[in-house]
């Protein structure tokens, strides 16, 4: 069976301007304590679309189990970043720009498994026509 | 059913399906046989000549040089290789994308980079606006023009015609021998063709620089913002009537992808907002065409944007179609914001 990541975004609607926090838990289950060599978390933006994807990462947290309480990483772990300015949200013709939330597990023997939450970034004008 | 190890596997750019592992220690295996290849070969050259030193063949040309250099760069892109396949082996994308980050925090690195530091991703506007105009306030500086046109006809045209006029000699010489190249002469006709198509393109080109005049964009107000409106003054010189002479502001969008070898680029305009358009603009040499307007950048404008492989432009450009000769366009670049600054909301410039 494989290992269950959960990771949950506070705002439900998952809309964020510039300079708002974000913040969020994550867990993950199904899995032994000993397995698990590392997690990282992190906020980020990857383009997608005709050219080479680009990604930069905003908020980044890598823990072992020498952070965690008991060496447990499965327990639920909060985590909080201010937005940055840009790059905003973006759906072009051939450039395309995601947001989101991604936390990957890394397990013994080499193997890492990730799970993401999408998220969109946009100026406060827009936020008009993006809810309808 | 999925096969456990695929033969044949996809990939674009730095996206593969393969497991990464697979690949690391085949791109490592990889570099590190063109490596030991590479010192392998090198010393076996130095060694034999050091056995059995032949001063003759220490003489330039293509021979033992050509070869210690191919070997020695063998060594150098085998090594870089294996260092950079090992130093990605284990470490997230995330995580070197962190790296990253936290190295461009240090002043001297990001002072170099394109991007503040309030507005990642958004190229800095300082060359922009380094220069005071006399109308507004800053005289924007032209991306592209036809200059590079006229540089690449000039060069052409040199080679073009340096290279027929050699082998005209050759061939003239061969038949005054009486032993014609008759393939050498079949070879200059298409030749010759070339030139003369270089010779008219050059003139060409050099014409229109020599008769459209320089071209001054002025802006009241830099960088630009959605919602916003901006004062644009065109001043264009030249020595004749434009039958059209138009102004725009485009938003374009570039992407740079991986094709097999080759390093694609493709742009897309995606949105064009015509600041005017005019016919018959008469343009005397000592009194250029000068026009004022004004632009207001779209609400729901998407903000400059740059990265490695991917942006987002804008650029004012200046079209026109000189009477008696062909098109030019003059490209402007400018940088638009995203709107934070109305809502009272995050870091402002």
């Amino acid at each position: 069976m494989e290992p269950l990541i959960s990771l949950m975004l506070r705002q439900t609607s998952r809309l964020y301007h510039p300079g708002d926090e974000l913040t969020g838990e994550y867990q993950i289950d199904a899995v032994d304590p000993q397995e698990i060599v590392a997690v990282e978390i992190s906020v980020l933006w990857y383009t997608e679309g005709k050219g080479d994807e680009d990604l930069a990462v905003h908020y980044f947290q890598r823990r072992v189990p020498a952070d965690a309480e008991e060496g447990d990483l499965r327990r639920l772990h909060q985590f909080s970043t201010v937005l940055p300015n840009s790059p905003l949200s973006y759906a072009g013709q051939i450039v395309k720009i995601h947001w989101c939330a991604r936390v990957r597990v890394f397990f013994r023997g080499g193997k890492d498994l990730f799970f993401e939450q999408p998220f969109l970034i946009a100026a406060r004008s827009a936020q008009a026509v993006l809810s309808t | 059913m999925t096969r456990s190890i695929r033969v044949w596997e996809k990939k674009r750019g730095h996206r593969r399906t393969g497991s990464q592992l697979v690949g690391s220690v085949g791109e490592a295996l990889f570099f590190g046989l063109l490596f030991v290849l590479g010192i392998v070969c090198l010393a076996s050259v130095l060694t034999s000549q050091i056995v059995h030193p032949t001063p003759s063949i220490y003489e330039p040309g293509f021979g033992f040089w050509l070869m210690v250099l191919v070997l020695a760069s063998f060594i150098v892109t085998g090594g870089w290789g294996v260092i950079h396949t090992v130093m990605h082996v284990g470490t997230s994308v995330e995580r070197r994308s962190a790296i990253v980050r936290r190295a461009a925090r240090i002043d001297l690195i990001r002072d170099a980079l394109p991007s503040a530091k309030d507005y990642p991703n958004i190229p800095r506007d300082a060359h922009l606006t380094n220069s005071p105009g006399v109308n507004l306030a800053f005289r924007l500086p032209v991306a592209s023009s036809s200059t590079w046109k006229l540089w690449f006809a000039t060069a052409f045209c040199l080679v073009c015609s340096g290279l027929t006029s050699v082998l005209i000699v050759v061939a003239v010489n061969s038949h005054l021998r009486r032993s014609p190249e008759w393939f050498l002469t079949a070879f200059l006709v298409p030749l010759v063709l070339i030139n003369v198509w270089s010779v008219i393109y050059f003139v060409r080109e050099l014409w229109t620089q020599a008769r459209v005049g320089p071209t001054c964009v002025e802006i009241d107000g830099h960088p630009l913002r959605p919602g916003m409106e901006y004062a644009i003054f065109l001043s264009q010189a030249g020595r004749f009537t434009f039958k059209s002479l138009e102004m725009a502001l485009l938003c374009t969008e570039e992407a740079t992808y991986h094709q097999g070898t080759d390093i694609r680029t493709e742009s897309r305009v995606v949105r064009e907002l015509s600041l005017f358009q005019l016919a018959s603009v008469p343009v005397e040499p000592r009194a250029p065409f000068e026009i004022r307007q004004s632009v207001r950048i779209p609400d729901d404008a998407m903000h400059s944007f740059q990265s490695s492989h991917n942006a987002v432009r804008w650029t004012l450009v200046v079209r026109g179609e000189p009477d008696g000769g062909p098109q030019f366009a003059r490209s402007f670049p400018v940088i638009v914001y995203p709107d934070v600054q109305r809502n009272g909301s995050g870091k402002t410039s």
